[in-house]
């Protein structure tokens, strides 16, 4: 679902990505792990399109994305460290509203079931984004993927800022998504939520792919051990 | 989508105390320049119909008089208040209600209302047409100015890309809700002129027509504002910087060029001074005939001509008093006069007029204002209208009454008094505006001008696309 070709991204003589090759299928959790300006979010946002890459390709379900913007945004869903809402307008209005842009007809019925999924406490509704914690942001960010009825998720540090409550309701979340198939690329420093949600672990570094593993096939405490030594922390590591 | 745009763009605007604050102080300005621009137009208008009686009833009662002397006595030409003026005032608050009709000479409407009002008049008048002029295009900018800037500061708009919307239909969904407040305003504010003005009394003509053109006027010019404000909006990044832009706008077209398009007119085609109107004139007049002067040489010159038209040796053998007849001829030779001196202001006017509409290529508010104007009969062309319009009564007049002294009596005979009742034979003045049609085909570059505004603005749009 998620697919990268040699993606490469560089301004002018920076190297922001290198030749990255990536391939997330359904149902599967790829977790990102990197320092800052590793080439996390810029391999988002090339598979957002935000961005063009300089060369490779970057592909949603089989499709270029530059070359099919609005077909491949149509499967896939987006949620950044800080997901922006609109803070006059209702938990409900909000998820209407994105889900209303991508072409979804949803009744009030339907927005709330799907914000009742994504976990959402039931009197935060009808009440103003401006008054929600960044958590309880995020949850209606997963109910607009929910809505949209997504089959690819990016997610942008999603997890950062979050008490481990949250944390840990975000990390079951995303496993719910994926057992309904929906493929996820997630961005994160947080290698505990990372161990306990992805199917693959890459390491990245200076916007090169270090270090994949299977999730299952690493412990949490090698896992952090490689991220040290990639990272070149190895006195901490020791 | 573009419904979705709308009702989310609209509940963001009106749940902002701020916006709230600022619909709730227009519309009850609104109110309040209506409530006295009503006040107001009763007020003239009533004036204007006492006057006018008035002043019929003194011409008609003056009893036996020689009709020069009641030449000389003079009456008025009373300019009437028009239903529209109700909305747009324009420059009748400055040229003068009445013109003093007299023998020989050819006066300025006098009696303006800016001349009754102390120097304070000078700020300004809290009237419906500033508040359509100047006020909703400011609150089209309170309105608009982040529009599209609070989707990146708020960080929103990363969010609506990777939903992948349509962007034209994004933007027409925040035009839709930046403009429909604007227009059911426009719409309530004209409704409401419209059936004041249809159910005052004594008011004159009221044309839904004009009204509903007026209308159209002013939906066209908070078009173009609403276009301008969401460019502006959809490329700035930061809402101050776009207010600002948005604010720059608003004073270079609404106050900056009208003000540089009257200095420049000024400059380039300037009116003579009163004075030395006045001196052109009584110049030109000495060089012809006085018909108060028998002894001139133009006198003497038409003595003889009629003379020998008539095939007599003396005055006294004319059917008619050659002195009535002298004066006529003299008054035709001032009217020429007159007309020669006004006609040159009139090109002036026209010249100056041109530059107006040269400089409405930079501000869409100079050819809204000039229509405005003339659809309610406010404006200069329609004061030169009346002002033509009186001069030709006042020369019939004329015509009038040394006629009935040439006809009714003999030469020299000074003491002839017309009797008591041929006063009332004098039609009484009627003046009526030009038709919305000839308004029109006269404002056909202000049309023009308008036009490419509103085409050229939505062409503007097309660049918010790509935000």
């Amino acid at each position: 679902m998620i697919t990268t070709q040699n993606l490469t991204k560089k301004y002018n003589n920076q190297t922001a990505l290198d030749r990255l090759n990536l391939n997330v299928g359904k149902g599967e959790i790829y977790c990102l792990l990197g320092a800052n300006g590793a080439g996390k979010t810029t391999t988002i946002n090339l598979l957002l399109g935000f961005i063009e890459p300089t060369s490779g390709n970057a592909l949603i379900n089989g499709l270029n994305v530059l070359e099919n913007s609005k077909e491949t945004k149509k499967f896939l869903a987006y949620i950044p460290e800080n997901l922006m809402l609109y803070p006059s307008l209702t938990a409900i209005e909000n998820l209407d509203y994105f889900s209303g842009i991508a072409g979804k007809k949803l009744t009030k019925q339907h927005l709330i079931s799907f914000l009742k999924e994504a976990g959402l406490q039931e009197s935060a509704f009808e009440k103003r984004i401006t008054a929600f914690s960044k958590g309880m942001r995020q949850k209606v960010g997963i109910a607009i993927a929910l809505a949209k009825d997504a089959k690819v998720l990016l997610l942008d540090e999603p997890t950062s800022g979050l008490d481990p409550k949250a944390s840990n309701e975000f990390g079951q979340l995303l496993q719910k998504l994926s057992q309904k198939g929906v493929a996820t690329l997630m961005a994160t420093h947080d290698l505990f939520r990372a161990k306990e949600v992805a199917t693959q672990i890459g390491i990245m570094k200076n916007g090169q792919l270090k270090e994949e593993f299977i999730a299952n096939d690493i412990s949490l405490t090698d896992l952090e051990k490689t991220y040290l030594v990639t990272m070149n922390y190895k006195e901490v590591a020791l | 989508m573009t419904r979705k745009t709308f009702v989310k763009e609209s509940k963001e605007l009106f749940r902002d105390g701020r916006v709230r604050i600022a619909m709730f102080i227009v519309i009850l300005l609104m109110g309040i320049s209506i409530w006295i621009s009503t006040q107001h137009y009763q007020n003239i208008n009533k004036q204007y119909e006492t006057a006018k009686t008035a002043e019929r009833n003194v011409w008609d009662n003056q009893g036996e008089k020689n009709p020069h002397s009641a030449a000389h006595y003079g009456t008025y030409a009373f300019k009437p208040k028009y239903p529209l003026s109700l909305i747009d005032q324009g420059v009748d608050k400055y040229v003068g209600s009445s013109i003093f009709l007299e023998a020989h000479k050819r006066n300025e409407a006098q009696f303006s209302a800016a001349a009754d009002q102390t120097g304070l008049a000078r700020f300004g008048d809290l009237t419906p047409d500033f508040m359509l002029l100047f006020m909703i295009p400011l609150l089209i900018i309170l309105l608009g100015y982040n529009s599209f800037t609070k989707e990146h500061e708020m960080g929103t708009l990363t969010l609506l890309k990777s939903q992948g919307f349509s962007a034209w239909r994004w933007v027409l969904g925040k035009w839709m809700a930046l403009f429909i407040p604007i227009l059911t305003l426009t719409t309530v504010l004209f409704i409401v002129a419209g059936l004041i003005l249809s159910n005052l009394k004594d008011f004159g003509i009221f044309d839904w027509n004009s009204l509903i053109w007026m209308y159209l006027l002013y939906t066209a010019y908070y078009i173009i504002f609403v276009n301008l404000i969401l460019f502006i909006s959809a490329k700035t990044k930061k809402s101050g910087i776009s207010l600002v832009v948005a604010l720059s706008v608003w004073i270079v077209s609404c106050l900056a060029i009208p003000k540089a398009a009257s200095n420049i007119a000024e400059d380039k085609y300037p009116y003579p001074t009163r004075q030395e109107f006045a001196a052109n004139v009584l110049k030109d007049k000495k060089q012809g005939l006085d018909g108060h002067n028998p002894w001139s040489k133009e006198a003497k010159l038409l003595k003889e001509k009629v003379l020998a038209e008539h095939g007599v040796d003396s005055i006294h053998k004319l059917p008619f008093n050659f002195d009535a007849y002298r004066m006529q001829k003299g008054e035709e030779h001032e009217a020429d006069i007159y007309f020669k001196h006004y006609n040159y202001l009139k090109d002036q006017f026209t010249k100056q007029t041109k530059v107006y509409k040269g400089l409405a290529v930079f501000s869409p508010y100079l050819p809204t204002r000039f229509m405005s104007m003339a659809i309610a009969h406010t404006d200069y062309a329609t004061h030169w209208n009346f002002a033509d319009a009186a001069e030709n009564y006042r020369i019939a007049t004329q015509k009038f009454l040394n006629d009935d002294f040439a006809k009714n009596s003999a030469y020299g005979n000074w003491g002839y008094k017309a009797d008591a009742s041929f006063w009332k034979k004098l039609p009484v003045f009627e003046y009526s505006p030009p038709e919305l049609t000839a308004v029109l085909s006269q404002n056909t570059l202000n049309l023009a001008v308008l036009s490419t505004w509103l085409l050229g603005s939505f062409a503007l749009l097309s660049f918010i696309k790509k935000i």
